[in-house]
């Protein structure tokens, strides 16, 4: 049997989480979640991600950070994804040069998310 | 204040003078240092409404999607209700945001290459569902040749999107809302002009002012039919202005409304 694909949802919202959580675990992911980059540094490194949902917001520093500090580990998640609440062109810009697949503006209509996420762990 | 009477002599009433100087330029600091204060203020709380709606939206999805069950159909329409509700604090909470980064003088433009005619495409179409609703028609005409624009995307895209939301919002069931897109030379500049026009309740010549105004309304009353930040337009103007143009309307009171902007065009050429 395949494994469920591992989600790791990145945000210091719990009530984000909560929800997001909800719709990954009903729908047949394995799901971790990580309010800090610290956090996600270490959930990412324990157990490979195949898609990580990232918040750009973080209370110790810039969520790109996380993707840039799992990378040097050698654990960068399959597919990384930003969430964000702003759809501006410098925020598209800085995500992309980061390495995101995509920019997701909050909240993401949950028909979207899904598709884009069976997407890419399809592949 | 101090008194000054005849017996003053003119070195005191410098002093004074000097005084008096003084004292407003504190206020004035001060109220500037307020003022900064409040678009933080205003920044923060947008972003602490924003997050909580986001779990709102979300959950109601998952519920209205049957991911944890099959609802009845009374049961979809309520729970499609919670999110239609959320989205439209949601737009309300990010207009208050625009605005205060706008007040702030943090919105900055990213220019690039578009073509006006797809963003009134993509605005109209994400309306289309509302103008149904309503039960009024909506027409889209791009003249030929209108050149494209290097202007931020985003931005038109968000007055575009301010300008129609306004005509349907206004426009009573069986009228008419209308896009028209044309180009307009004079000896030195060509540029986009869109027009956004309706046949609603229309705007008095003495209130034209008033509605790029921030935190204005026509009807400022609580019992008013139509709601809204009143910020729209005042973040509508703004956008325009920052991508180097203008934006202005035509309307009486029960003739319906046109709004026009016009940007300079990026390439003249085409």
């Amino acid at each position: 049997m395949q494994a469920r694909p591992h989600i790791l949802i990145v945000d210091d919202s719990a009530l984000v989480t909560g929800a997001l959580t909800i719709l990954f675990e009903e729908t047949g992911h394995d799901v971790s979640v990580a309010g800090s980059i610290r956090d996600a540094v270490a959930a990412g490194s324990a157990r490979s991600v195949d898609v990580m949902l990232l918040d750009l917001t973080l209370p110790d520093g810039d969520g790109l950070a996380t993707l840039l500090e799992l990378r040097a580990r050698n654990a960068e998640p399959r597919v990384t994804a930003a969430l964000t609440g702003r759809d501006a062109a410098e925020v598209q810009a800085r995500c992309t040069a980061a390495g995101c697949r995509a920019v997701l503006v909050k909240p993401v209509p949950i028909a979207e998310l899904l598709a884009r996420v069976r997407e890419w762990t399809a592949a | 204040m101090h008194p000054v009477d005849s017996s003053t002599t003119a070195e005191h009433r410098v002093t004074l003078l000097e005084e008096a100087l003084n004292e407003a330029a504190q206020v004035n600091a001060e109220l500037q240092s307020r003022d900064a204060l409040k678009t933080q203020f205003l920044s923060n709380i947008s972003h602490d409404l924003r997050t909580p709606l986001t779990a709102i939206i979300t959950h109601a999805e998952i519920l209205r999607d049957g991911i944890l069950g099959p609802l009845s159909e009374r049961q979809r329409d309520s729970v499609a209700s919670i999110i239609g509700g959320g989205r439209q604090l949601l737009d309300a909470v990010g207009e208050i945001l625009t605005y205060a980064r706008g007040a702030a003088n943090q919105l900055t433009v990213s220019p690039s290459e578009f073509h006006i005619s797809a963003v009134v495409a993509q605005v109209s179409a994400l309306n289309e569902p509302l103008i149904a609703k309503k039960g009024l028609s909506l027409s889209v005409d791009v003249a030929d040749g209108v050149p494209s624009l290097v202007a931020d995307r985003e931005q038109v895209t968000h007055v575009v999107s301010n300008l129609l939301g306004n005509a349907i919002a206004f426009t009573p069931a069986g009228g008419r809302v209308w896009v028209n897109v044309t180009c307009v030379r004079d000896a030195t500049t060509t540029n986009v002009q869109v027009e956004v026009g309706d046949t609603g309740i229309g705007i008095a010549p003495e209130h034209h002012d008033l509605v790029f105004r921030e935190f204005a309304q026509v009807d400022p009353s609580p019992s008013r039919r139509h709601h809204g930040t009143g910020l729209g337009l005042t973040i509508a103007r703004r956008l325009v202005e920052l991508n180097g143009g203008r934006i202005w309307l035509e309307s009486q009171l029960g003739e319906g409304s046109r709004f026009f902007f016009a940007l300079p065009a990026g390439d003249v050429t085409r």
